[in-house]
């Protein structure tokens, strides 16, 4: 997909996350990583865990201070959260005390907009992630797949413009995940927003985004900047074509060449997950 | 949160709690206990009557049942400074707990200052302070609010200490992306998720709070229940002694129930939001 020029939605340069907290040495958790996302971009970030991927997307977000650098969003610096931003974290973080409408409606809340007047919004946002019937059910008698459909319900309420997710989907099994990718698909196909998604799944990576950026552990930096060539609508089979597997082997490629592990032999398809 | 904001949603609750099932398994865990105690009175009756234990050392229940009827209306009397000296420690001590427990939770400062001194108090017999406070407040009822409330403190600001600390933290983290002050995101997260420790501890601060204040009334006082037990137990007049023992429990009961009722109200205002 061919980067449109200017008009960025997140411009990064030179960020770096130290942290000195306790330790007499410091770690350097993110090493002086520059990218630039354009407006209604969908873009992976890959890599192992601990590798400082949710660190950055945390400092995108406004949550943590970069050590230095800067990060420019819509054409304003970060200085610290903003509305305009929804993040989606790893586990789906719904109140227990609250039923799942009301948990969509949380933003709202906090927001301190009139809650009213987004409740149909809210509903219809269950409704089409599958959830109608469940709205007045409290986090505990929903599945781990439904909390999380929840929690994307709950981003998209209050309509933010760029979508920051913190590998949503790694705490599901195997069969949610490949559900809430084809859903995420979807809903990204309807909305359009621009997207920062990090996980540590390169076939995840590669389903969803436009863009992969692949990072790696020791530095903590970006080494590999790559375009996804499939069209959009996408649909999951996709992950069985030739083509997709063999962009997957090079994304694995580029991952173990930057690790000191010993490179195997491995060659067509992907084997680190079983295909869908 | 006083003690008269506690006890105030307990009066309607009962009006729309859940119905027990018809079935009689249903009402096993009602009536089993019930059975075993009504089993434990029958057997003291019997064993006080052929044993023939005097009734100076152990009255049949039978006796103190009639002695509880005779001397109820003195007895109601007496429970009122008990009940109110208990609610206003109690509300004393929930008041300042919470907002010790606040002040902690968001200052690592006084935390680390005060929480282990905390968690020693809580460790030394405080009824042994009890004439300390007559020293200091005289023979009158602040005296007893002011033991009772020390004594019931100390559950309460650790167990908030505890939930406000519990809170979950991605959830206050998404509370923060949405750009809601300090402030916000306590009402609308630490609070909440604080709240079952906070009941918690007020269920045993209440229980704490009538020891305190019968404490008291043992110590220095002309009125309660406390001072109605030592008055009949120097009468030798043991059954008149467990007729307020039975007025006690009761009390005791109501306060806690009361405390529990509103655990579940407050939970439910916050479920419909």
């Amino acid at each position: 997909m061919p980067v449109v020029e200017g008009n960025h939605c997140i411009e990064a340069s030179a960020v770096s996350k130290i942290y000195r907290g306790g330790t007499p040495a410091a770690v350097e958790a993110v090493s002086s990583v520059s990218f630039a996302v354009p407006h209604g971009q969908f873009v992976a970030i890959l890599g192992p865990s601990g590798c400082g991927k949710s660190t950055l997307l945390m400092m995108v977000g406004g949550l943590e201070p970069v050590s230095s650098g800067s990060i420019v969003i819509d054409g304003a610096p970060m200085t610290g959260p903003r509305t305009s931003i929804g993040i989606m974290f790893q586990d789906p973080t719904l109140l227990p005390w609250k039923s799942a409408l009301d948990n969509v409606l949380f933003p709202i809340r906090v927001l301190q907009r009139p809650v009213e007047s987004y409740r149909e919004t809210a509903r219809n946002l269950l409704e089409r992630v599958g959830l109608d019937g469940f709205e007045h059910k409290k986090p505990h008698e929903l599945s781990g797949g439904m909390r999380q459909r929840v929690a994307i319900c709950r981003t998209l309420v209050y309509d933010p413009d760029l979508l920051l997710m913190d590998e949503p989907f790694s705490a599901l099994d195997a069969i949610s995940r490949d559900e809430m990718n084809e859903l995420l698909l979807d809903l990204w196909q309807q909305y359009r927003k621009t997207a920062l998604f990090v996980t540590h799944s390169i076939r995840e990576a590669v389903l969803l985004a436009d863009r992969v950026l692949v990072m790696t552990k020791r530095p903590a930096t970006i080494v590999e900047d790559l375009a996804i060539p499939f069209p959009r609508p996408r649909a999951i089979s996709i992950g069985e074509s030739r083509e997709f597997n063999a962009i997957c082997a090079h994304l694995r490629e580029r991952i173990e060449e930057s690790h000191d592990r010993p490179r195997s032999r491995r060659t067509g398809a992907a084997r680190e997950e079983p295909a869908p | 949160m006083s003690a008269e904001s506690q006890a105030a949603p307990a009066v309607a609750a009962p009006a729309c709690g859940r119905t027990i099932g018809p079935s009689l398994y249903g009402l096993r865990p009602v009536l089993l206990p019930l059975a075993t105690a009504a089993a434990m009175l029958l057997a003291w009756q019997f064993a006080a009557v052929l044993l023939r234990i005097p009734s100076l050392v152990l009255p049949t229940p039978v006796e103190i049942g009639r002695e509880l009827w005779r001397a109820l209306p003195a007895l109601l009397v007496e429970a009122l400074p008990t009940t109110r000296d208990t609610l206003m420690a109690f509300g004393a001590a929930s008041a300042l707990g919470v907002v010790l427990a606040v002040a902690i939770s968001y200052s690592p400062l006084l935390r680390d200052m005060l929480y282990p001194n905390l968690v020693f108090f809580q460790l030394v017999p405080k009824v042994a302070l009890a004439p300390l406070f007559v020293i200091w407040l005289g023979v009158g009822s602040p005296s007893r609010v002011a033991f009772a409330g020390f004594v019931s403190f100390f559950p309460i600001v650790i167990a908030a200490a505890v939930g406000f600390a519990g809170a979950e933290p991605a959830a206050l983290r998404l509370c923060r992306s949405l750009t809601a002050s300090e402030w916000r995101c306590f009402m609308l997260v630490r609070f909440p998720f604080a709240l079952p420790a906070i009941f918690s501890g007020m269920k045993v601060a209440m229980t704490m709070a009538v020891i305190g204040v019968i404490i008291g009334e043992f110590i220095s006082s002309q009125a309660g229940l406390g001072f109605y037990i030592l008055n009949a137990g120097s009468r030798l007049d043991t059954a008149d002694v467990f007729a307020a023992l039975v007025v006690l429990c009761a009390l005791g009961v109501a306060l806690y129930g009361a405390v529990a009722l509103a655990e579940r109200a407050v939970r439910r205002v916050y479920g419909r939001h």
